[in-house]
């Protein structure tokens, strides 16, 4: 059943106590975090922090977790990625995670066909990065990393997500490919779509966030807002100092 | 839980392995009596079990250990049992020696076999496998000097060289087996136990693991290979003296010679030492309550092989080493799991 | 004598036909799901079987059965994928090897308890008589040229399907890579599962053609699996139209093997397998 839009004040995405377990270990630490519409929220942390456990627990590729992960105020517990990719949330994963031998125009089109089938179509994405439309026949692994970046980004918003997990989207790449892609946040974000970006790169992080949660081996340390923290107490929280 | 109880719980655990080690020797010990106590036709039915063991024993080494999972394992089988004849009908090396090299042909022909094998990579490997043992039969099958495609029965003379009367026969041929199956546990155990060995554990417990240990993986696959074939052939040599002819059909039978085999080792428990063991065991009153059933009985092998490894896929043994602590044969030095 | 080996040679590419037919569904699920379903040649024979049911028992005529069998092995195929070997396809291949292994004695031997061990034909209803007479006193039968233009036109129809649909697409992502796939949302395990009911299919139709033209019994699914392995393999795996070239390569070699001397029919076609294995490991089209 399609949600409607929630009200102002309820989030779109409510996380409670959620801990994200692999075997015994737990990466993830009773954490509480929110995201709402038009809302860019900023994880931080350092390597093996549990930021990318945390965002494949929301999209239900995690193994075993405990806690509450609602969206639109429906407990997504129990429910498979389709499903829940289908609903409006959409994973850039780490990494990329581009399928080698699709051509660029298949991989976006699959990032149309698990999701809502909304109002951004494929020559949205090519408006975003003309780049693609040229080498829309290329196979993926073709392709330079930055463009690999920018299918992985189009295919998750082909999705036509409302809630968009972005994991490590600058990892390996050249400082100005990185500024063409956080470019597109301002955009994204005035379509109403809620972001939730993790960093390793604190300074980027923190220049398009609107809140920012700090996550230190599997625990909030720090939720607050870029403009209210200095730069020292982030780095504090951060290391743990 | 309170230091008293865990203590008794500790001590009960560890009696199952003393208990498991006791049964096994009570069964070692009954396996050199036996031609004491047990008629003829019990001596044939021991000594056709000893002989699957050993080709348990061999495809657990190559499936369970070496990520070699062969389906044609027969092939070998059949090539030792018509160089055993052909040694022992053609020249005069004598019936023992042609035994013995029987296994040792079996050796060389997997040599040039390796080139094949080792190009292919996982389930191709299996399929691969079992074209060479098909051409290996029907190979044999072209060669009029052992009767081409109907086979040929061993020469009354040779038969003679192993006893005068049937009882001594079978008696003679039953220590060969018991020999043989020793043998072969003894040299896998010592494989298993070298740096080789600890190399495939670590490769089948985690490859990555293995690697980092510096084990070339590659090299112990071959020697896995190559320790397999001579005991095959050497099976094949007393399965031959056992049937008394030889015949690519019955030389070459995938199903007594792979079939079978898998079914003892997965149901036993693939990668373990005692899995082969109990399998056999467990094959051998299959067969003797079920084959009544004529076909049905293969579908229950294959049913139950199938389950086994949707449910525990190391076997019997994988079952009851949930319960038993440790291992009755301590193939490697690791701790148990779950200490 | 010239005549009889371009004759045989020519037999043999129609030969190479049903091979193909048999290893197109092992192409696919070599190609798309990484593994070689050791019950494959088996599978063919119990749709043969069925086959031999709905003809002889109900009198269905042979076209017609087929067409009822398409659909039923498409949803065999997909239960198979999804209820079996999807569990154990994350374990490993000794798992899939074994699984498949006991899936292919469970059915020579449920064949043989319910149709004994009789050899068995379908009748076609005549086109198996048919043949066309070619100059140099060579005769083409009517069944195998019909079954090579089928094995040509389905290797055709399932590139376009993979290369060209977006049912293929989906399917070569899971291939590729399935964690992947499963992070942005497909759901893997029924796309696996559709392309094993496609495989089904293949299998339903190489079923038909094999039941009227070579003999089957219950436990001819071991050299049918043989055959198409050697085709998959020499054709390099997971290409398509290699798998029909190699399918008519060991349908040459079993045909000039069989014009030397009818014994060596199969054993020509392994050794050409080994000989041409050796020399281009990687198959003829590799991917
Ligand atoms: N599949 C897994 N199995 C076991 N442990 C895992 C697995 N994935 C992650 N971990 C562990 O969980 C912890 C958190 O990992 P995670 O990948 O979520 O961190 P991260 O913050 O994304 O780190 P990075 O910045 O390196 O991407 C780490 O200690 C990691 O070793
Ligand atoms: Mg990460």
């Amino acid at each position: 059943m399609p949600v409607t839009a929630a009200s102002d004040t309820s989030p779109l995405l409510a996380v409670r106590q959620l801990s994200v377990f692999y075997g015994q270990f737990r990466a993830v630490d009773a954490v509480d975090l929110s995201v709402r519409a038009g809302e860019v929220v900023s994880i931080i942390g350092a390597n093996g922090a549990g930021k990318s456990s945390l965002l494949k627990a929301i999209i239900g590729q995690a193994d075993r977790i405990e806690g509450v992960i609602s969206y639109c105020g429906e407990d997504l517990a129990g429910q498979g990625t389709a499903e829940i990719v289908a609903k409006g949330i959409a994973l850039v994963p780490e990494g990329r995670r581009l399928f080698p031998s699709l051509s660029v125009e298949e991989n976006l089109h699959i990032g149309w066909e698990v999701g809502r089938q909304g109002e951004i179509g494929i020559e949205d994405v090519f408006g975003f990065f003309p780049i693609l439309k040229e080498r829309c026949r290329q196979k993926a692994r073709e392709l330079s990393g930055g463009q690999q970046q920018m299918v992985a980004l189009g295919r998750a918003l082909l999705a036509n997500p409302r809630l968009l997990l972005c994991d490590e989207i600058s990892l390996g790449l050249a400082p100005v490919v990185i500024d063409s892609l956080y470019k597109l946040i301002p955009a994204i974000k005035a379509r109403g779509i809620g972001i939730l970006v993790v960093e390793q790169d604190i300074t980027r992080s923190l220049a398009v966030a609107d809140r920012f949660y700090c996550l230190l081996e599997g625990k909030v340390t720090l939720a607050s807002r870029p403009s209210a923290t200095s730069r020292e107490v982030v780095m504090q929280h951060y290391f743990g100092l | 839980m309170t230091g008293v109880r865990n203590v008794t719980f500790q001590f009960d655990k560890r009696l199952l392995v003393l208990i498991g080690r006791g049964v096994l020797v009570l069964l070692a010990a009954m396996l050199v009596a036996a031609p004491w106590i047990f008629d003829l036709a019990d001596l044939q039915v021991i000594t056709e079990l000893l002989c699957l063991l050993v080709l348990a024993v061999m495809w657990n080494l190559l499936a369970g250990y070496a990520d070699i999972v062969t389906i044609g394992q027969h092939g070998f089988v059949g090539i030792g049992c018509y160089a055993f004849y052909a040694f022992a009908v053609f020249t005069d090396v004598g019936p023992y020696a042609a035994i013995l090299l029987a296994g040792l042909t079996t050796l060389v022909f997997a040599l040039p076999a390796m080139i094949v094998v080792f190009r292919l990579r996982a389930a191709y490997l299996a399929v691969g496998t079992w074209v060479l043992a098909e051409v290996m039969m029907l190979g044999a099958g072209k060669i009029d000097a052992f009767g081409a495609g109907l086979g040929i029965s061993l020469p009354v003379s040779v038969v003679r060289e192993f006893g005068g009367n049937i009882a001594e026969r079978f008696t003679t041929i039953y220590w060969m087996a018991l020999i043989l199956a020793v043998t072969a546990m003894a040299a896998t155990y010592f494989l298993m136990r070298s740096a080789t060995g600890i190399g495939l554990t670590a490769m089948r417990d985690n490859e990555e693991a293995a690697g980092a240990v510096g084990v070339n993986l590659f090299r112990a696959r071959v020697i896995c290979f190559l320790w397999a074939a001579p005991f095959l052939g050497l099976a094949g040599a007393l399965i031959t003296l056992q049937k008394l002819r030889i015949a690519p059909a019955a030389s070459f039978s995938i199903i007594d010679w792979t079939v079978y085999i898998i079914f003892i080792v997965v149901i036993g428990g693939v990668g373990s030492f005692e899995g082969p063991v109990i399998g056999t065991f467990v094959f051998f009153l299959i067969r003797e309550y079920l084959q009544s059933w004529g076909v049905w009985h293969f579908i229950v092998l294959g049913g139950v092989s199938i389950a086994m490894v949707l449910i525990e896929p190391r076997g019997i043994w994988g079952l009851l080493r949930r319960v038993v602590p440790g291992d009755l044969i301590p193939v490697s030095h690791r701790p148990p799991r779950g200490s | 004598m010239a005549g009889a080996w371009a004759n045989q040679i020519i037999q043999g590419i129609l030969l190479g036909g049903l091979y193909a037919m048999f290893a197109i569904g092992l192409s696919l699920s070599v190609g798309i799901m990484r593994f070689v379903n050791i019950a494959h040649g088996d599978l063919i024979v119990l749709v043969s079987f069925l086959l031999l049911t709905l003809t002889t028992r109900l009198g269905v005529p042979l076209l017609v059965a087929t067409a009822i069998v398409v659909p039923v092995a498409f949803v065999g195929g997909y239960l198979l994928q999804r209820l079996l070997l999807q569990r154990v396809l994350g374990q490993g291949v000794l798992s899939i090897v074994l699984v498949t292994f006991g899936l292919s004695v469970i059915i020579q031997n449920a064949l043989q308890g319910i149709y004994g061990a009789d050899t068995r034909l379908i009748q076609g209803g005549g086109i198996e008589t048919e043949t066309i007479q070619l100059a140099g006193g060579i005769n083409i039968g009517m069944l195998p040229l019909a079954i090579f233009v089928f094995a040509v036109a389905l290797v055709f129809a399932l590139d376009l399907l993979l290369y060209r649909t977006r049912l293929g697409a989906r399917i070569r992502a899971v291939s590729d890579d399935v964690a992947s796939a499963n992070l942005v949302g497909l759901r893997s395990a029924h796309i696996y599962a559709v392309a094993m009911g496609i495989v089904g299919v293949t299998v339903a139709l190489s079923a038909g053609f094999m039941s009227v033209w070579t003999n089957f019994d219950p436990t001819s699914g071991p050299s049918r699996l043989l055959v198409a392995f050697e085709a998959v393999v020499l054709g390099g795996l997971g290409s398509l139209w290699g798998t029909l070239a190699g399918g008519i390569i060991v349908g040459i070699a079993q045909s000039l093997g069989a014009q030397v001397d009818a014994g060596w029919q199969l054993l020509a076609g392994h050794l050409v397998f080994l000989a041409v294995f050796l020399i281009r490991p990687q198959g003829l089209f590799p991917k």
